[in-house]
């Protein structure tokens, strides 16, 4: 699926100034992982941890940032010249990761349980740490979104080998 | 006795539904924009992210770097103004994520899937919105690990009560 992508200064741009937008709006920073566990409490409400603190009220406004990201991809790719449909194709990535179908699921669920475990622990994702936590100068965010930086260009460079 | 035109009840019943839900439709709506940005940015396009780590092409980089710059800019000029926000009528919290045990290593896990799935947290549901499948196997590794954190972590909280009960009992 092809979507138009913008200049990358427009883009940087659009994205800086909804990231202000934003604080105005909500009086609070965006975040992307925290929406996740709210969906984890939703679905297992036995587990203590998604019933306290951050996760006292489920239903607000994260977990609906949340959904309404798929719409905004969908909104993109109407909106590009390829008519939408599914595709399971990745692009260079196709070449490196596994070849059969079921060896490429497994592959990016470990993938993304290394994502959803790691953000946990870091206390943020890309947009929580390096973007808003970047744009407001706090120093843990900087050290996480360097480490964040660094481990994915060393496992990039081990997946294609050079 | 009082009674209310239909327009004015439907009106009433919107207002009020809007007013009580709105940080729900807040969310809803900025989540759309964002979703939509960072497909527009290629952040949803797997040869960026690869691209990128390779040195080949710089798009995103540039993204994340103006965005940052903007958003600087943008923090200062609103603690400057002291402006309320929408949604809460108070003073915008800039709430900053404190230090955490385990940042270091969780972001290195965090950049080890980054690295295998080349997506995030933020971009994986709008690669749902695209018609990206693998972004289906990416979100349910992603519940998975969330889900295996909370469970961790509220063991430990258990532990920690059960330690400190027999502390008590001695």
């Amino acid at each position: 699926m092809e979507v138009i992508v913008w200049s990358a200064w427009l883009a940087g741009l659009a994205i800086g100034l909804f990231v202000i937008f934003h604080f105005w709006l909500m009086g609070k920073p965006a975040g992307c992982s925290t929406g996740y566990g709210n969906i984890c409490g939703l679905v297992c409400q036995r587990v203590p941890y998604f019933r306290q603190g951050e996760y006292r009220h489920l239903n607000n406004a994260k977990l609906w940032f949340l959904l309404g990201i798929p719409l905004g991809g969908l909104l993109s790719a109407l909106s590009s010249p390829e008519p939408w449909h599914f595709s399971f194709s990745m692009g260079m990535y196709d070449d490196i990761l596994p070849q059969t179908y079921a060896g490429k699921a497994i592959w990016l669920v470990f993938g993304g349980a290394l994502l959803g475990f790691g953000a946990r622990l870091a206390g943020a994702c890309t947009t929580g740490h390096a973007l808003v936590g970047g744009a407001m100068l706090n120093p843990p965010s900087l050290l996480a979104g360097v480490i964040f930086f660094l481990s994915a260009f060393f496992t990039t460079h081990l997946l294609f080998g050079t | 006795m009082y009674e209310e035109s239909l327009f004015k009840r439907c009106r009433n019943t919107l207002v009020s539904g809007f007013f009580v839900y709105r940080t729900q439709i807040f969310g809803l709506l900025t989540g759309i924009l964002f979703g939509f940005l960072m497909s527009r940015a290629g952040a949803t396009t797997y040869d960026y992210h690869a691209k990128m780590f390779l040195f080949e092409d710089f798009q995103l980089m540039i993204v994340i770097v103006t965005a940052v710059i903007i958003a600087m800019l943008g923090v200062w000029l609103l603690k400057k103004t002291h402006i309320h926000a929408v949604a809460t009528g108070e003073e915008v919290d800039f709430v900053k994520k404190p230090y955490q045990k385990g940042l270091m290593i969780g972001a290195a896990l965090f950049g080890v899937g980054w690295g295998m799935t080349a997506s995030c947290p933020g971009t994986i549901p709008a690669m749902i919105g695209e018609g990206k499948i693998a972004g289906l196997f990416a979100l349910a590794g992603i519940l998975i690990g969330t889900m295996a954190y909370g469970i961790l972590q509220s063991h430990l909280q258990l532990a920690k009560q059960q330690a400190s009960r027999s502390t008590d009992a001695n």
